[in-house]
């Protein structure tokens, strides 16, 4: 691909592990140079900023997504047959199978189990006071979404990490990716078992794919893939939001204060987090025919980055992009991306997200930092690894 | 300003009546109501209907003129 003579280049290189640990500085300098920024070592054209992020993901005949959202071929080649990595009326139909279960509208009998939950969840690590922040982002989704899903009951103690790996499969083909291939490969291997022994748990989605399958409206084949499609980025992406707020509430007391003072804060607080944090930070289109971007002219065939991180941290879209402010409004931030392709899960990533802060706040006087966070390695998800917390109780 | 309601999109995230209650609301079916279906939105309420707008999710909503 040739390179647009009058696109500017970046050549530090977004997923090393130093770009992972702190990527908003790298951010910075993408979003001050122009509005597309040509990465040399991915030979991708980087959107960073929110206005070419939302028009991108708006207009998604010419960006598309099934030769793969991937930077990198092998992964692209693979994703066939998904619902993030299809187009149009292809995915407009594996789509419908499974995410009308996912709607706010159908989740509304899932409230009451979900609040009651993370109410338990929270009052164990409140007994427990001093706590890894990550364990208990973590209690929230493990405990609601495989059952959600239907995933059998063993197999389960693999999926966050299975959940990984398939992320870091999405970046580059780089040293994080290859050493994720056993464990991305684990997990295909068992969505395909769980779906020909049929061990879904009766009446979850899981169970609604394979009769829609057996009445014809997808092939058997098609299953795993779904399964997977639904399954993986349900666990990691909430715990990184759960995480995220605890960290941010724990370092920022005023902000927690304001949303004690306040629950009606709360859904937009979830907003607040997965802008300033948002546990995607990128995935890639193909530019199927040519366009013009900002006025830099991309030919077909190119790939382009679109940086949800990046655009939710963009100053010409928010006044003082790099300060927590849950006041603000943040419902247009592209975390759960936007348009075609927005996260099917949203509503229930909302749900589980709100009724643990919820609880929290319900329970939880202060929180208070016990010790350094570090955050973890992924080529496309940013969460935390290890949070030390002191819960004071309420 | 014309705003158009795609139903097959929306899936009531409820973003947009949060934003902007005088021109979205959710019904108790999690079913959107856009106030001005078929006319026009006042002016003073242009702003918060563009953010409103802004903000769906799954860009259900849509600005026509």
């Amino acid at each position: 691909m040739p390179r647009r003579p009058d696109v500017p280049a970046y050549r530090p290189d977004l997923y090393s592990s130093q770009a992972v640990q702190d990527p908003y500085p790298h951010y910075a300098n993408l979003r001050a140079l122009e509005p597309v920024v040509w990465l040399p070592k991915h030979k991708v054209y980087a959107f960073p900023r929110y206005a070419e992020c939302n028009s991108a993901l708006l207009d998604d005949k010419t960006f598309i997504s099934c030769d793969g959202v991937a930077l990198n071929p092998v992964t692209n080649r693979l994703s066939g047959g998904t619902t993030l990595g299809s187009d149009g009326e292809e995915h407009a139909r594996r789509r419908s199978l499974v995410a009308h279960r996912l709607t706010p509208r159908a989740l509304r009998g899932m409230k009451d189990l979900v609040e009651g939950q993370a109410d338990r969840v929270v009052e164990a690590a409140v007994r427990q006071r001093v706590v890894d922040g990550v364990d208990v982002a973590a209690a929230l989704p493990a405990a609601v979404v495989p059952d959600f899903i239907g995933w059998p009951r063993e197999g389960r103690d693999k999926l966050l990490d299975w959940g990984a790996a398939t992320f870091d499969v999405l970046g580059p083909l780089n040293g994080q990716a290859v050493k994720a291939v056993p464990d991305g490969l684990g997990m295909m291997r068992f969505a395909h078992t769980v779906a020909k022994r049929r061990t879904v748990l009766p009446g979850s989605m899981g169970d609604d794919l394979l009769r829609a399958a057996d009445e014809g409206k997808l092939s058997h084949a098609e299953c795993p893939g779904l399964m997977i499609d639904y399954l993986v980025p349900s666990l990691d992406t909430t715990l990184s939001a759960i995480a995220s707020a605890l960290h941010l509430f724990a370092t920022d007391p005023e902000q927690w204060q304001l949303l004690k003072s306040d629950p009606s804060l709360i859904p937009n607080a979830v907003n607040e987090v997965v802008r300033f944090e948002s546990p995607l930070r990128a995935f890639s289109r193909k530019v199927v025919r040519d366009t013009e971007v900002a006025g830099v002219a991309l030919p077909a065939g190119s790939r382009v980055l679109v940086l949800y991180a990046s655009a939710n941290r963009d100053a010409l879209q928010w006044e003082n992009p790099d300060t927590f402010d849950i006041r603000r409004d943040a419902s247009r931030q592209l975390g759960f991306g936007h348009g075609t392709h927005g996260c099917a899960g949203q509503g229930l990533a909302r749900l589980e997200t709100q009724a643990m802060l919820r609880a929290l706040t319900a329970r939880v006087d202060r929180i208070r930092p016990a010790g350094t966070p570090e955050w973890a390695r992924n080529n496309v998800i940013r969460r935390l690894r290890r949070l030390p917390l002191e819960l004071v109780p309420a | 300003m014309k705003i158009s309601v795609d139903y097959d999109r929306c899936e009531g995230h409820g973003l947009c009546a949060a934003r902007a209650p005088e021109v979205f609301q959710l019904n108790d079916d999690f079913e959107l109501v856009h106030r001005f279906a078929g006319g026009t939105v006042p002016p003073e309420l242009v702003a918060d209907a563009r953010a409103g707008v802004d903000s769906c999710p799954v860009a259900a909503l849509r600005e026509l003129t």
